[in-house]
């Protein structure tokens, strides 16, 4: 019973990163913007949150620090794709490696090449009183750290927003017929940039974390394809944030059953219980690609003046 | 989804069409400086470094060739697939498992001579990186998954691989680094030239060559390029579009598993964790910056291995982290793309 307790506690927190950048991931795709980055957003976001925190002592102003860091690359791919029309993939692809090129000149600048990295403080856990006695489940979803509950109220709240909402009526009509959004009164340009922006500052929290948790240091390989994987868990969640949700727990439940593996050997070369989330990703993509609804316009530039319809 | 998106505007004389590029690159050294300077350092002596170390002694030559070859061949794995609509962004994984096969067949048949071994060795390697592609292009042909997932996905997977056989099947614990033994001798490529630069440079500009020519100038290159200009049109024009798209991504592996091969006969002699570098973003950049254009690629791609062969030397002497310079060559992509944007608007201006 404890073990099973344990392993869950694992896998919430391992939810974190999936959930904050593949519902960033689908907040973009909503409206029609393919980002692609967000390996580089995560990357941006765990140096950029290390370094804060460890100037300021304060991994909150950290966190706030990574989501600006997001934001502005979040603007660019926004202004880019839709005010210059540029090519959504290449342009996500240029910040992708600005973003990773960025990372670590800002951790070579300021900390420069040590034997001993400085660390800095993990996230403390919040216990929520009464909620968190409940046996099993409380310790599992009520002791964690506040980005934990952060990142299940964001899905809940991208829910609400996407389909009890008229502002989410809208937003969804711009990835679905940017066209017909356009000639009753939607802001296409302005509904894709704020969720470009929103979106992208969501991947690089989701990166941030990840020095906060895990590692309490930035390494250049620290995203270590949790970026790509959530471009995976998107498509799996049929770009809907209840389904990210819950396809997050296959996502992580995968990565840390990887690690426990590693750990306690069972006769299979570590190397390849490594590969068992990416595998395991494609095997599922090979099925959910069937069912899952993809918005329209996804990856789609829209021109006004253009004559075609699609 | 087309990759017309990237393409030079037409009608414009060379002249007209390198110009931009000029632009670009001069803007991109620019707001660099300004970093620089901002960091407190001094950019033309950074400048300085990085753009001669290449020029001034033979050696830094024969590394920048050296440097080149995988950077081109990962351009060329980029850009194939690229013509056709597809992302190929699984060139590190397909390096790596062309160079695990490279360097199996050369410890396996390290008594074969020269002759035989050599080309073995390269055929094995590159087979093996357009099998791997072939896997990814499988899954998006048959499943529908995201080319860009389908092969990003697998680069992971070959990280797995290559540390299973240079730490388990044939490892060297005398290198203090997961490693394989080294392979035959006869499976090394011949070195030229004093300083000795491997022949694998001549291999890979051959690779080049072919690779213009054939998609420029043959019915296969056509099928690709009207693919990805239009893939309704060219179905209705009778081309087979997820044959063409597989084709390609096929290719596309194949040439970045020789590029492994080249790594593992030409320079490490063996098999080596980490080997992959960063050749798969900076084969990406060059392909963009390329803007898909195969024949600018071998040019895109020496200038970028100046810039990288350059990069440690400013490290060394203007005391500038070498990380500056992914941020100068993303620089240059951006500033090539917003070249096209206000060529255009130039354009519209004028009429």
């Amino acid at each position: 019973m404890n073990e099973i307790q344990e392993f869950l506690t694992l896998v919430v927190t391992a939810m974190v990163p999936y959930i904050l950048v593949a519902q960033g991931t689908m907040l973009g795709g909503r409206v029609g913007v393919f980002n692609v980055s967000q390996e580089g957003m995560m990357t941006l976001g765990a140096s950029v949150g290390f370094l804060v925190s460890l100037g300021t002592g304060s991994n909150l102003v950290g966190l706030v620090a990574a989501a600006g860091a997001g934001g502005v690359f979040g603007l660019v791919l926004g202004y880019m794709t839709t005010r210059l029309r540029l090519d959504q993939f290449v342009v996500g692809l240029a910040l992708f490696f600005a973003a990773v090129g960025l990372a670590t000149l800002l951790y070579k600048v300021v900390i420069g090449v040590t034997l001993q990295p400085p660390l800095i403080a993990t996230l403390t856990d919040v216990r929520i009183p009464l909620l968190a006695d409940i046996p099993v489940l409380g310790p599992v979803l009520f002791a964690q750290d506040l980005m934990v509950y952060f990142a299940f109220a964001l899905s809940g709240f991208l829910y609400w927003l996407l389909y009890r909402t008229n502002t989410g009526l809208r937003l969804r009509s711009v990835g679905e017929n940017p066209k017909a959004a356009d000639s009753l009164g939607v802001d296409v340009s302005r509904a894709r940039l704020l969720a470009a922006t929103a979106g992208s500052m969501l991947m690089a929290l989701g990166g941030a974390y990840l020095p906060m948790v895990y590692t309490g240091t930035f390494t250049e390989g620290i995203a270590s394809g949790r970026g790509w994987l959530a471009i995976a868990l998107a498509f799996f969640g049929g770009w809907r944030p209840q389904f990210i949700l819950a396809g997050a727990a296959f996502f992580a439940g995968m990565e840390v059953l990887a690690l426990r593996v590693q750990v306690a050997g069972v006769g299979v070369p570590h190397q390849f219980v490594s590969m068992l989330p990416y595998v395991a990703t494609l095997l599922v993509m090979m099925f959910a690609f069937r069912w899952a609804r993809v918005p329209a316009f996804l990856g789609r530039n829209y021109d006004r003046e253009s004559r075609t319809a699609s | 989804m087309t990759s017309i998106a990237i393409r030079a505007p037409r009608g414009l004389p060379a002249l007209g069409r390198l110009l931009p590029y000029v632009l670009a690159v001069l803007a991109a050294f620019a707001v660099a400086g300004i970093a620089i300077l901002a960091m407190g350092h001094d950019p033309l002596l950074a400048y300085r470094s990085i753009l001669t170390t290449s020029f001034k002694t033979p050696f830094g030559f024969v590394e920048t060739m050296h440097k080149w070859v995988p950077l081109v061949l990962q351009a060329v794995a980029f850009t194939i697939p690229l013509t056709a609509g597809k992302y190929n962004i699984g060139g590190e994984g397909q390096l790596l498992v062309g160079a695990t096969g490279a360097t199996a067949v050369g410890i396996l048949l390290s008594d074969l001579p020269m002759a035989a071994l050599l080309p073995l060795l390269i055929v094995t390697g590159t087979v093996v990186g357009g099998v791997w592609a072939g896997v990814a292009a499988w899954l998006m042909h048959r499943f529908g998954i995201n080319e860009i997932l389908s092969t990003v996905l697998l680069n992971f997977v070959s990280f797995g691989v290559v540390d299973y056989i240079a730490s388990e099947v044939w490892s060297d614990p005398a290198a203090g680094h997961p490693s394989t033994i080294p392979i035959g001798d006869g499976g090394l490529l011949p070195l030229l030239g004093r300083p000795p630069m491997h022949t694998g440079v001549i291999l890979a500009a051959v690779v080049v060559g072919v690779a213009i020519v054939w998609m420029r100038r043959s019915v296969g290159g056509y099928e690709l390029r009207a693919v990805g200009a239009n893939a309704r049109a060219a179905q209705v024009h009778g081309i087979r579009v997820g044959r063409v798209a597989v084709g390609a991504l096929v290719i596309g592996g194949a040439v970045a598993g020789l590029s492994g091969a080249i790594e593992v006969a030409g320079v490490h002699g063996k098999l080596l964790e980490g080997m992959q570098s960063n050749y798969l973003l900076l084969g990406i950049i060059i392909g963009l910056i390329a803007r898909g254009n195969i024949l600018a690629v071998p040019f895109v791609a020496f200038g970028i291995a100046v810039l990288e062969v350059g990069a440690s030397a400013m490290q060394r002497s203007a005391g500038v982290p070498s990380e500056m310079v992914l941020i100068v060559e993303a620089l240059i992509l951006v500033f090539v793309l917003l070249s096209d944007v206000l060529a255009a608007r130039l354009g519209r201006a004028r009429s």
